[in-house]
């Protein structure tokens, strides 16, 4: 690290850098989540399903993320655990409306947990149930409470309600991930 | 002079040696002392050998130890940058001589990459799963990896998946250098990793994205990751590319969808609309690429393709490089459609003569005169264009330019003769190319009077020119030779001085083949060529070559005017070579022994030498030849050894391993192998000049053609026993128009006593399939319709095969005979498309040609290349002669092919061609008749007023066959 960054990391003015995955089942908001934590400028306006994976970079106060938004898509899901290694974070999106494969999710997350290299580390993991503004969702507690979420042991998790359309709930999520995130890090130096 | 010469010598040897003498003298005494005064010291207590040479080495470790001190020091200094700027360092090396000496060690001859590892190389590249990234190091280690895959490393799928996977974690980055090498890697990673559909949507992000340059290479990566299935989603985004503002966008968009139309056609064409825009971009790539993909997309539309053109060549294009491929496509169509000068294509090329770009007007005259049937006429607007290219000071130019004149010499000699200036001052071209062409150009247009200039010119280069041009150099005189006979001294000792050059196997054999070419085309070269050949077998080390040549001095040799003096050579390969030489070598001797009565006994006595030689081959070839020359039998040394075996390779080894598997009581007859199928000579000898001899392995199949029969045959249980098979017809009959319903081609096979034919039909109608199809056969006297095999169904164009046998007559004069066919078969209609028959058919017939069988069909050709030793061993016991007039030939030529083809025998030396101006000639034919019986024939010709007369001489092992013979023509 050279002089000026690290002068620049002493008065804050660079921020830390940390990788966050995002993961969930297909159509459960992923990109659009994304979309709304860029800065306005960068936002698009249309969003296709992801094949494959894409990174994105946005900042908040006190972190600058670099997201792999990877595809929910039934064949690509396995490729997740390509990305779990260098993680920091990691995001999972719920559609909360979409009550029929709640078990599917519930799978996939208990297999993403049970995966060597994230089964010994302490990451944190935020859930977003998002949706939140359709009629038929389901509240972020009942969510919780039907993917047995207070069985998840040595990882910090928070879930909390969102609106990947308009950015409600985002920010509360993000903050808290990048709380948990930092603290991770100090720990570690 | 020269003795004197000897003497001076003769003495500084005896000075030199007194010399030499004096010093290990006084070195002696030297040592003598030494040891002397060594033991008196000794005594006294001190080694003097010791203390000096102490002394010595002290003095010599200090001085070096201060030098390396320097050394070091420079090196250390220099060492770091060398490494980085010139791709290597310096180094202490030991010399042998004590001295060390400070060189620079490049790395791989200044190759960065040199010495990569391959696990070390994908150990490396976990480094890409570092955070942050650290661009430049990441850059390095990529560029590694694609050098190794370039440089045709195997990486295994795992270990390729998983460098795959790290390497897509770099699209964190966002520096330019570092992309651009991630779309590379994904390119040549693309085949060999799995899951490699994972970088998709960053791909597609990077497509549509703002920065320019990631855009088209972000296009190409996409392409080539994508399947068919991934097609569709990508579709939009492709259709926008081709039409986008920027050009690279655009041409990569179009160059990738040509790659991906190879996979999936259909969804590609649906982009016509935007290609066809993009045709018309002013950017002269993007339209060449549109055009190109128009042209891909349309290509098998033949009409569509014609409009293209059509359309095209109106509205002009704006990029010399569509005009090129506009080029290219209507010269192909005119290639299809077989279309003369009056298309409208060929107006468009002419067009094009006159575009202001140079690569438009050299690829119009480039087609012109590569179109099939160009005459004079066309030629006259595309010459005067590449000879004003010969006078151009770009030397691209004049290359292209002599390359294309070069080629069209040889069929239209008087066009390219107009260029003759040009081309003689592009003798003396820089360019050793563009000379070599010049010079073989002329060659092959100019006049005999020329030639001595030519040779002498390109005599003065020849050295440095590549082995591939020498080749071309071969040929030209090699044509040049054949064209004027009167000049083969010059140019036979010009191939000869070749031959005495360094060069590799290709250039020696062509020089070789050239050689032996023109000795067989002309019999007034004979002599000098063998001798030249003699000369090179001296010191050649290509055993193939060596071979070849003593083979050939075996045949030509005995009947040169003084055949002894071949002897020399041949025998010192007996003593010199290896192996298959020697053998090679023992052969020849004995052809002179069987040939030549007055060497017979030095021969013998050279043979006899060979007995003992070390080689098994060798001995026995040695052995068999003494023991037949000894007999002095005129049958034998013709059989044994001047004629050879006559029996086809192939079949002699199927023979022998099916007798080894049934071994019997009666030795191996040699009579029940079939006979080597001589490869019609006729195609040989109408070679146009200037071609070279490359006709070899084509000839090679059609010698084995009749061993597939035979054992397609042998594979159908009611033919199992019918013997073996004598000869199949070389050339199918067909019993049908080539544009009919039903196609039949017939082939017939001969055994010893039955006749096979075989009928392969095809049925062309698709809206029936025939069952049961069988040929019925009628009418001729004497033979019998034994059986027919029918073929169990023939659907629309899938050739299938019926056969039918025939027992031939016993009556040994009766040979020949007419038979009327009719195709017989049941019907069934069947839907076009899917093929399902009707349940129903009924019977129908089809009326073919009559199929006749003449003698030709019993003889089979042989080849004795000593006809006169074979006329004598058959001997005049079964001679028959007559004389005929042949009215209705015109010509001798006509006369000799007519007989060759009735007979169906093989033409021996050389007598089917006939010297210019003769009005004489005699034909020798050679063949062996159904049964095994050796039959000749000796046509003796003159031309006279009313046609032809022909005295007709046949021999022949058996009464019959001289009779049957004898009657064939009339």
């Amino acid at each position: 690290m050279g002089l000026f960054s690290k002068l620049a990391s002493l008065l804050g003015i660079k921020k830390k850098e940390a990788n966050v995955l995002f993961v969930g089942l297909d159509n459960s908001g992923k990109t659009t989540i994304i979309n709304k934590l860029k800065p306005e400028d960068a936002q698009q306006h249309d969003v296709v399903p992801t094949v494959g994976f894409t990174v994105e970079k946005f900042k908040n106060k006190s972190l600058s993320f670099t997201a792999f938004d990877m595809s929910g898509q039934g064949r690509y899901r396995n490729l997740w655990e390509h990305y779990f290694k260098e993680c920091h974070g990691i995001v999972f999106v719920i559609d909360s409306t979409d009550k029929l494969r709640f078990a599917v999710a519930k799978e996939e997350l208990s297999m993403l947990l049970d995966h060597n290299e994230i089964k010994r580390k302490r990451i944190p993991i935020l859930f977003f149930a998002n949706k939140m503004d359709l009629r038929d969702s389901v509240s972020s507690v009942k969510l919780s409470s039907m993917l047995k979420l207070e069985d998840i042991e040595n990882k910090p998790w928070h879930i909390c309600s969102s609106n990947g359309l308009t950015g409600e709930g985002l920010s509360e999520g993000t903050e808290w991930l990048s709380r948990e995130m930092e603290s991770a890090i100090k720990q570690q130096n | 002079m020269e003795q004197t010469c000897q003497k001076s010598s003769v003495n500084a040897a005896a000075v030199e040696k007194n010399k030499k003498d004096d010093v290990r003298q006084r070195c002696e005494r030297l040592h003598k002392n030494i040891a002397e005064i060594q033991y008196q010291r000794h005594s006294m207590g001190i080694d003097v050998y010791d203390d000096f040479m102490r002394y010595q080495e002290s003095e010599h470790r200090q001085q070096l130890e201060k030098q390396q001190k320097y050394d070091a020091k420079q090196l250390m200094k220099f060492q770091e940058r060398m490494d980085i700027h010139l791709g290597g360092h310096f180094e202490f090396v030991d010399k042998p001589t004590k001295h060390f000496k400070f060189e620079f060690i490049p790395n791989g001859g200044g190759n960065p990459f040199h010495n990569l590892e391959k696990s070390s190389v994908l150990q490396e590249a976990r480094t890409f799963n570092e955070t942050p990234i650290n661009p430049r190091k990441c850059s390095h280690i990529l560029t590694k990896v694609l050098y190794l895959i370039n440089q045709g490393e195997q990486i295994g799928t795992t270990e390729a998946t998983e460098t795959f996977f790290a390497m897509t974690k770099l699209f964190q980055a966002k520096d330019p250098i570092l992309r651009r090498l991630v779309y590379l890697g994904i390119k040549e990673m693309s085949k060999i990793a799995q899951d490699v559909i994972i970088v998709t949507s960053s791909l597609m992000k990077d497509m549509t994205g703002k920065e320019d340059q990631f855009r088209g290479p972000a296009i190409r990566a996409l392409c080539s990751i994508t399947d068919n299935t991934m097609l569709q989603s990508i579709e939009r985004y492709m259709k926008q590319a081709i039409v986008d503002k920027v050009h690279a966008v655009s041409s990569a968009a179009l160059v990738s969808s040509l790659h991906l139309s190879k996979g999936s056609q259909e969804v590609v064409k649906r982009w016509v609309n935007e290609a066809q825009e993009a045709v018309s971009s002013d950017n002269i790539m993007v339209q060449y690429h549109a055009l190109g993909l128009l042209y891909h997309i349309r290509k098998n539309d033949k009409l569509a393709v014609t409009k293209l053109v059509s359309k095209f060549s109106k509205h002009s294009l704006k990029s010399p490089y569509a005009y090129c491929l506009l080029i290219r496509i209507a010269s192909k169509l005119m290639e299809e459609e077989d279309a003369g000068s009056e298309s409208p294509m060929f107006d468009f090329i002419e067009s094009c003569l006159r575009h202001k770009s140079e690569i438009v007007i050299y690829e119009a005259a480039h087609a012109i005169v590569n179109l099939k049937n160009t005459t004079a006429k066309e030629l006259a607007s595309a010459v005067p264009v590449l000879q004003l290219f010969c006078s151009s000071p770009k030397p691209t130019l004049r290359f292209a330019a002599i390359r294309t004149l070069n080629k069209v010499a040889m069929k239209h000699p008087a066009a390219v003769t107009a260029c003759n200036l040009e081309l003689e001052n592009l003798i003396t071209d820089s360019n050793r190319s563009i000379a070599t062409l010049a010079i073989t150009t002329l060659l092959k247009t100019g006049n005999e009077s020329s030639v001595d200039r030519l040779m002498k010119q390109i005599s003065s280069f020849m050295n440095e020119i590549s082995d591939e041009f020498k080749i071309v150099v071969v040929q030209a005189i090699q044509s040049l030779c054949l064209k004027f006979p009167r000049k083969h001294n010059v140019l036979m000792n010009f191939l000869a001085g070749m031959l005495r050059d360094e060069g590799g196997f290709d250039y020696k054999k062509a020089i070789c083949d050239s050689i032996i070419t023109i000795i067989e085309e002309n019999p007034e070269a004979k002599e000098a060529g063998l001798a030249h050949l003699c000369e090179f077998i001296e010191d050649c080390e290509h055993t193939v070559l060596a071979t070849r040549i003593l083979h050939l001095l075996g045949r030509e040799g005995p009947r040169t005017p003084t055949p002894s003096k071949y002897i020399r050579f041949i025998y010192n390969r007996v003593i010199l070579e290896q192996a298959p030489v020697r053998a090679a070598a023992v052969t020849a001797l004995a052809k002179f022994g069987a040939h030549c009565e007055e060497l017979l006994p030095s021969c013998v006595v050279l043979l006899e030498r060979c007995l003992l030689d070390t080689d098994d081959e060798v001995r026995d070839r040695a052995t068999f030849y003494v023991n037949v020359l000894k007999q002095t039998q005129k049958a034998l040394n013709s059989t044994y050894i001047l004629n050879g075996l006559q029996v086809s390779v192939v079949g002699l080894e199927r023979s022998l391993h099916h007798y080894t598997l049934e071994p019997s009581a009666e030795p191996f007859d040699m009579k029940s192998v079939p006979l080597e199928t001589q490869p019609m000579v006729e195609q040989k000898t109408v070679r146009e000049p200037g071609e070279t001899v490359s006709a070899k392995p084509s000839e090679k199949v059609a010698a084995s053609r009749q061993d597939i029969y035979a054992e397609q045959l042998g594979a159908i249980p009611e033919f199992a026993n019918l013997g073996s098979l004598f000869k199949s017809s070389s050339l199918p009959i067909e019993l049908t128009e080539s544009e009919t319903e039903y196609v039949v081609q017939c082939v017939k096979h001969t055994f010893s006593r039955y006749m096979v034919l075989q009928f392969d039909c095809t049925n062309t109608l698709n809206d029936q399939i025939l069952e049961n199809v069988t040929v019925q056969m009628d009418g001729a006297e004497g033979f019998d319709v034994l059986k027919t095999i029918p073929c169990p169904s023939l659907p629309y164009n899938k050739p299938g095969t019926t056969y039918t046998l025939v027992r031939l007559p016993e009556d040994p004069q009766l040979v020949t005979g007419t038979f009327t066919c009719v195709l017989k078969f049941i019907v069934k209609d069947c839907d076009p498309n899917t093929g399902e028959p009707d349940e129903e058919g009924y019977e129908d017939e089809y009326v073919l040609e009559d199929l006749e069988v003449t003698v030709a069909d019993h003889v089979q050709r042989v080849m004795k290349p000593n006809f006169s030793a074979s006329w004598e061993e058959v001997g005049p016991e079964n001679e028959l002669e007559d004389t005929y007039a042949l009215s209705t030939m015109k010509s001798l030529e006509e006369a000799v092919k007519q007989i060759i083809q009735f007979m169906g025998m093989q033409p021996c030396e050389r007598s089917d061609k006939i010297p210019e101006g003769k009005s004489s000639h005699s034909l020798f034919l050679a063949g062996v008749y159904r049964g095994g019986h050796d039959a000749l024939v000796r046509a003796k010709m003159a031309m006279t007023e009313g046609g032809v007369t022909m005295q007709l001489t046949v021999r022949s092992t058996d009464p019959n066959v001289s009779e049957v013979l004898a009657t064939a023509i009339g």
